[in-house]
């Protein structure tokens, strides 16, 4: 999962980041407005996290316009306004949820889930399809019951393919989705990825779409 | 002390004195009237027996009232009458006099019809109890009445002073932290003036807890960011799973407390410039505070690698805060430090021109954009790019201190239009 981080601060950037890397997510890092507007623009991200306190543009003036534009990104707001106006105002702006600082990590990131599992449409945390069961909280994966350990990569680029279960995802759209700015792409990684997936959950568990890119492969097939 | 006791004895006591004088005045006036009154009597009287002597030779006289004395003698001096023989008073001349007898006053009239000398006499004592009589009966319903007097004023007192009560009681009832300023609508002219001064004390505390508040609030706010890292930055050191990782978590966390701690630093700073504190001045020398400063600051500006060195220095006196104006260069050396880049240099200057001290500090760093000049100062305000350690309070503090020195700050390029230059200009002293 790609995120992108719009924080001022550079200690709370650098932890933000350390611990939601560590979470085994990909995260991108910018320090004012206008450079959020333009990484939303071109990147894909699954989730912002928007402080509002910004130089060049408010939060909330970015959170707006995005809205304005019907990005659907989702956004999470972290901020030290915590007075209740500001609190609903942020809400209604569109954001998806507020968390004022200070905040605890782990919190962070159970509420960072929420918001992507709401905007999958899942009610369940669990990422369930073709046998597979993903657990974002614990980065687990079990296949027909059986824990099978998976890198955090690994763990990325399955839960992309699970995001919307038989959708087809390109190497490109992989790749945009699990590797941030400053990361080392080889040509071959997400071929490389898929391979290991393969090694450990069977040929199947994975479809080529010639042409077209990955998929998951439905429970019938997986199990060939 | 009591002003309605206080009146009441002081209106009591003029009244009663008053009253006294009224009734030695009324007194002595009656007492007169009396007297041309007796005197008219006793020429009467003596008139009325002389007329009686010519027409009858029986020498018989009538009833007498007692407090009268008839004397008669004929022409040769021999008394031939006398109405009280236990009282003999002298011949006197003719027409009106008074004798002393057995230690008494007698009013006289004698006269003579030009065969006997006639003298009616009254003792004086009986005059003054006239007298008294009458002044009595003319200041009895008044003196009665001093009684009603004195509560009346006692009332009328109390009532003048009522609007200072009401006051005292409108203050009283309100709730302990209101400070709404007092209504001054039907006050007599009087209060009126105190009570404006009251307001306007009203009026500035509320405007002084404000800013307290206001600063308090912001305070707390500010504090959030720092403390938010500090608690990511903890947690990190709780995941760190290999020595490296907690080594490098421990030191972003120990980076996170010098900043909270300078941040606290600062703020207490601020707390203290309250301009309501009266604080002790003196004149100091700033050439020398500016060598001292800069020798405060040698540690950091070598550790940085940077050039901290004095430049125009001469000799500049300011009547002013000694420890203030540490702090207000302190700052300023300081913002210069951190922001003029390794190799770079800092430059002191201190001297007077035109009679005014002049402070300055001249860095190698990013300078600041005309157009940010102003916001700068503001509490908390940090420009867009700026050391992420800073509080946001350096060159607030840095206004502070200037205004309450009534000095002027200047924002300006430093060499070849690079940098930044500060300049401090106190007043002529």
């Amino acid at each position: 999962m790609r995120l992108l981080l719009v924080e001022d601060d550079s200690m709370i950037g650098v932890s933000i980041r350390k611990g939601l890397r560590d979470e085994g997510y990909t995260v991108d890092w910018v320090q004012d407005g206008r450079a959020a507007e333009v990484a939303i623009e071109t990147e894909p991200y699954a989730l912002v996290l928007l402080d509002l306190g910004l130089p060049h543009k408010d939060g909330l003036a970015v959170l707006a316009s995005l809205r304005a534009r019907h990005r659907r990104v989702p956004v999470l707001v972290i901020t030290a306004r915590d007075a209740v106006p500001d609190r609903i105002k942020g809400l209604d702006l569109g954001a998806d949820d507020y968390l004022v600082k200070p905040f605890d990590l782990d919190e962070l990131a159970a509420r960072i889930r929420a918001v992507l599992r709401r905007h999958e449409g899942r009610a369940e945390p669990l990422l369930a399809f073709g046998g597979l069961i993903l657990d974002p909280a614990t980065h687990s994966l079990k296949q027909r019951g059986r824990d099978v350990p998976v890198s955090a990569r690994e763990f990325a680029l399955l839960a992309a393919l699970l995001e919307r279960p038989g959708t087809t995802l390109s190497r490109a759209q992989l790749e945009e989705r699990l590797y941030g700015w400053g990361e080392e792409v080889a040509s071959n990684s997400i071929e490389v990825h898929v391979h290991n997936l393969r090694k450990k959950l069977g040929e199947g568990a994975i479809r080529t779409v010639r042409g077209v890119g990955y998929s998951i492969a439905h429970e019938d097939e997986a199990s060939a | 002390m009591s002003i309605r006791k206080n009146l009441f004895v002081a209106l009591l006591s003029a009244l009663l004195l008053v009253g006294l004088a009224a009734s030695a005045a009324t007194y002595i006036a009656a007492r007169n009237e009396a007297n041309e009154l007796f005197d008219y009597q006793l020429r009467q009287m003596a008139l009325s027996l002389r007329d009686q002597t010519l027409q009858s030779q029986n020498e018989i006289f009538p009833e007498f009232d007692y407090d009268f004395i008839v004397q008669v003698w004929d022409s040769a001096g021999t008394r031939v009458y006398l109405s009280d023989q236990n009282i003999a008073l002298p011949q006197s001349g003719l027409g009106f006099d008074t004798v002393p007898v057995n230690g008494e006053d007698w009013r006289t009239f004698t006269m003579s019809n030009g065969v006997k000398v006639i003298q009616v006499a009254q003792p004086m004592g009986l005059r003054r109890d006239r007298a008294a009589a009458i002044a009595l009966r003319i200041l009895a319903p008044l003196l009665a009445s001093i009684p009603l007097f004195a509560l009346l004023i006692w009332l009328l007192v109390g009532r003048g002073l009522r609007p200072l009560a009401d006051i005292a009681r409108a203050l009283g009832t309100r709730a302990p932290s209101s400070l709404e300023p007092l209504s001054e609508e039907g006050l007599p002219g009087e209060i009126q003036p105190m009570v404006a001064q009251l307001n306007g004390l009203l009026d500035r505390l509320a405007e002084a807890i404000e800013t307290q508040k206001q600063f308090t609030a912001d305070a707390a706010h500010e504090l959030r960011s720092p403390l938010t890292a500090l608690q990511l930055q903890v947690q990190l050191v709780e995941r760190a799973r290999s020595t490296e990782d907690r080594h490098d978590a421990l030191e972003q966390l120990k980076t996170g407390i010098r900043r909270a701690s300078r941040l606290v630093e600062q703020l207490l700073t601020m707390a203290r410039l309250d301009p309501a504190v009266v604080q002790a001045r003196s004149i100091i020398e700033l050439d020398e505070l500016a060598a001292s400063v800069a020798a405060d600051f040698e540690t950091l500006a070598a550790a940085k690698r940077v050039g901290l060195r004095l430049g125009r220095i001469g000799p500049a006196r300011v009547d002013g805060v000694p420890q203030a104006l540490r702090t207000l260069l302190g700052n300023l050396v300081d913002n210069a430090i951190r922001y003029t880049p390794e190799g770079g240099k800092v430059t002191l200057d201190a001297y007077a021109e035109d009679g005014r001290a002049i402070f300055s500090v001249t860095d190698a760093g990013p300078g600041i954009p005309i157009e940010e000049r102003q916001r700068v100062f503001d509490r908390f305000y940090r420009l867009p790019g700026s050391d992420p350690q800073g509080s946001g309070l350096g060159l607030a503090i840095v206004r502070r201190i200037a205004e309450s020195h009534r000095a002027e700050i200047e924002l300006g390029e430093g060499e070849a239009g690079r940098g930044l230059r500060v300049i401090v200009r106190f007043p002529a002293s």
